[in-house]
């Protein structure tokens, strides 16, 4: 204890008490007219400060009890946190500024205003990408839910070999990007002889010089990414979808059973409005990532050198031409910013659905 | 209260330090301009200099050099070896960024301040200049003045990477497109083999007689590699054409030439190419491409290769001069310069320079030529050398086709280049898969191009 303890004056001691008895006083006064409940609180919190003080001043202690455990909160947070301060928040904070400026990374930075966000309305890669990217969202998200819902309502129930199907859908969300990429372009490779190709031609019986060309086809390319995203990704969210049957109440099915429900019924009824909160969730999180997506359409559009063509670019590979290739690093942390906002609008719509679906 | 103030102290705090680190580039700068000055005190007494790069000789030094492929290149290690054993106490470390992305990475590297490289590779024209730009490599013509060295022996090459009339590179390297042709697919087919002066119609003519369409036996006439290079580039060999010119009409009677081989399978579909990222290598090596444009440092992988036994199918190869246009020279081909520069970060430069000049001088240049790749210094004697190698085809044509008329490089000199590129990728892409017709794609270019000039 003697450590924590300070050997003091004890008439000093006797100074502050006096003083913080008068402020503790004036403060119950004031609690006994304030009426506005806001205020009181305020009040209560004051009131209990000072008597902490008053204690920690009669103990003679360094700090008071909740300073102590303060500092001991905090120092668990720390190593986290300095990492996040010096990896992420330094350099976000960063780019809100460089987006204001201009900057190549070596010569003298200017300020230029917001002409990097005027240039974007004139760059048409910009536009493209912005386009290509809403499209994305638009056309992965509903069909990843689809295809994820389906696949848990149908291997949620009794069948057999169940545990290996469920396998076999996660199967493409572990497999490696980079080699299920390849395997896909080869299947839906270009040419008359590619298998997809092959098929269309065989079975549908599609003139040869109508074949899609898939990735290597402006028209097609966004069709192919979406697909290859979908058959990747569903198998993910099939796992939360499945977590959020299993939470249904077998009650309710065997209520509505005894109501004469039958199976679209029960699907209509119960499961989905049950499976309501999952499914908000599974949005949003597709949405943000949606908007993030990078490595598909490099993988599947980028070719032998690695350039998207203004029918494949999306946001994030602009990002990255505009700031590594062009080096305008001031243009490319605006064009971030823009992606920014459209994130932020998303988790803000998802902060408010949080509170209506939050059980 | 208290928690907003720490939210807003942080930010501030945060704010500071980014500026502080502008400032430290800014710093940087006022080094570098520091640095050129005591270059040129330097440069106006040369003895004095020599006696300090023999002073910082004697020490121990290790020179930081930034290349590609470590594995794959055979002319750096000899190059060390050669260089340390002139220079007592000095080692040559190498540092491998990776191929693909190569300047990316060096860019990268040598953003604001703190990289530690003395002497970096410059892989291509855009990637040199995006690097002038950032104002991160050391000008070498005063020591270029001061050590007398004559540019002529690279061909007129380096006036070509001229920036504001400043020099920032040394070719090294000097390499420039063939015909890259297979003989047992011309000795089966019963027909010449392609000579040293053909025009693109005997070319292309060429191409079709050796072609075999038959599925299950395809014999490709020709392979064009998806890079634009190597169709769009036909035009500019006249010289009258800048690829940086705005005007791309010169293009149509080449692209007119590809598709219809394209659409007749007389080459591999360019959708198919994209989309498997078949390389170039693997094409040739199957033995079912008759004639390959392609730049010379495909001929030390095909000596290596195949001494290697890994390629099997194209052992018995051979290559020609680039097809020309009615009324160009034969031998005008493009060209692709590989250069070593110094930032102006580098912590010994003396010593660097002396390095650089030992790469890119006479020396390095007959190192270069014994592995068979092609040094940008260029004369009858270093052309046998590259002929002479082991693996090399023996016929006098081939060993003729060393020999060029008119370099152009595949990419000249331009602030704008590797915008100007990217619209150009993407025309040539929609041109190649058919999404768009031919004058689509030569308006799309005139017009992007056109007006990224006018900016």
């Amino acid at each position: 204890m003697a450590a924590k303890n300070r050997t003091v004056d004890p008439d000093v001691v006797q100074q502050k008490l006096a003083k913080l008895n008068l402020q503790l006083k004036e403060l119950e006064g004031q609690m006994e007219k304030a009426t506005d409940p806001r205020k009181r609180r305020k009040l209560i919190a004051k009131i209990t400060a000072v008597e902490e003080k008053i204690k920690q001043a009669k103990t003679g202690e360094r700090m008071t009890r909740q300073q102590r455990r303060d500092l001991i909160a905090y120092s668990f947070i720390a190593p986290n946190f300095i990492g996040f301060a010096v990896f992420t928040l330094g350099p976000v904070i960063f780019a809100f500024i460089l987006a204001f400026l201009e900057w190549d990374g070596n010569n003298p930075i200017q300020f230029v205003g917001i002409s990097n966000f005027l240039d974007m309305a004139g760059n048409s890669r910009f536009i493209a990408s912005f386009k290509n990217t809403i499209v994305y969202c638009i056309a992965t998200v509903p069909l990843t839910l689809a295809a994820a819902i389906g696949l848990a309502v149908i291997l949620n129930q009794k069948i057999k070999g169940r545990n290996f199907f469920r396998t076999v859908s996660f199967f493409p969300y572990v497999a490696s990007l980079v080699a299920v990429a390849a395997v896909w372009n080869m299947l839906f490779s270009p040419a008359k002889s590619g298998p997809v190709n092959m098929l269309l031609y065989t079975i549908f019986k599609v003139p040869a010089n109508e074949l899609p060309k898939w990735a290597a086809s402006p028209d097609w390319v966004m069709f192919t990414i979406v697909l290859f995203s979908v058959w990747k990704n569903m198998g993910y969210y099939m796992v939360i979808y499945l977590a959020g049957l299993q939470g249904i109440n077998a009650e309710l099915y065997e209520a509505a059973s005894l109501d004469g429900a039958g199976t679209l019924q029960k699907f209509r009824y119960i499961t989905w409005p049950q499976l309501q909160p999952t499914t908000f969730f599974v949005t949003i999180i597709l949405t943000i990532n949606c908007f993030k997506v990078y490595d598909i359409v490099y993988m599947l559009a980028g070719g032998s050198n690695g350039v998207l063509s203004e029918s494949a670019i999306v946001l994030v590979y602009h990002i990255y031409e505009e700031a590594f290739r062009n080096w305008n690093l001031g243009y490319a942390s605006a064009v971030a910013m823009v992606l920014f906002l459209l994130v932020l609008a998303v988790t803000l719509i998802q902060f408010r659905g949080e509170k209506k679906y939050a059980n | 209260m208290k928690k907003k103030f720490l939210g807003l102290t942080l930010a501030a705090s945060m704010a500071a330090a980014s500026l502080a680190g502008c400032g430290g580039s800014a710093d940087t700068a006022a080094t570098a301009a520091d640095s050129e000055e005591t270059a040129a005190v330097e440069a106006g007494d040369g003895a004095e200099e020599t006696a300090a790069a023999e002073a910082a000789s004697s020490e121990e030094v290790t020179l930081k050099w930034s290349v590609w492929d470590i594995s794959l290149t055979t002319y750096y290690e000899p190059l060390i070896e050669a260089f340390e054993a002139a220079h007592p106490g000095v080692t040559v470390e190498m540092i491998d960024l990776g191929s693909s992305d190569y300047q990316t990475v060096l860019a990268t590297e040598l953003t604001g301040s703190g990289s530690d490289f003395d002497v970096v590779c410059v892989k291509d024209v855009p990637g040199y200049t995006t690097l002038v730009n950032k104002g991160v490599l050391e000008p070498l013509d005063d020591l270029i003045a001061q050590d007398g060295i004559d540019l002529s022996m690279y061909g007129g090459i380096t006036d070509q990477v001229k920036v504001d009339d400043k020099l920032y590179e040394l070719p090294f390297r000097s390499d420039f497109w063939v015909l890259f042709y297979n003989k047992d697919i011309f000795d089966a087919a019963g027909v010449e083999y392609p000579t040293n002066d053909m025009t693109f119609e005997e070319y292309d003519a060429l191409a079709r007689s050796v072609a075999n369409t038959e599925p299950g036996q395809e014999v490709y006439g020709a392979h064009y590699h998806t890079w634009r290079s190597a169709v769009q580039l036909f035009g500019i060999l006249d010289g009258k054409n800048s690829i940086v010119g705005g005007n791309y009409d010169f293009t149509k009677p080449y692209y007119e030439m590809v598709l219809k081989e394209q659409q007749d399978g007389v080459c591999q579909d360019y959708a198919t190419l994209k989309t498997s990222s078949l390389h170039y290598s693997g094409a040739f090596s199957q033995g079912n491409v008759a004639m390959m444009n392609m730049g010379s440092w495909f001929i030390p992988t095909l000596i290596e290769k195949i001494s290697a036994g890994e390629y099997t199918e194209c052992t018995n190869w051979g290559i020609a001069k680039y097809p020309h246009a009615e009324g160009v020279e034969p031998g005008s081909t493009l060209a692709t310069i590989t250069s070593l520069a110094i930032p102006t970060s580098a912590p010994n430069k003396d010593l660097a320079w002396e390095f650089v000049k030992f790469v890119t001088g006479e020396e390095g240049a007959e190192i270069i030529a014994s592995t068979g790749s092609i040094p940008a210094t260029m004369n009858d004697d270093i052309a046998a050398m590259v002929a002479s190698v082991e693996g090399f085809p023996g016929d006098e044509a081939s060993r003729e086709a060393l020999q060029t008329a008119n370099l152009y490089l595949e990419m000249p000199v331009h602030a704008k280049s590797s915008e100007i590129e990217t619209i150009l990728n993407e025309a040539h892409d929609g041109i190649m898969t058919e999404s768009i017709t031919i004058d689509e794609g030569i308006a799309q270019m005139n017009e992007k191009v056109g007006a990224l000039l006018a900016e």
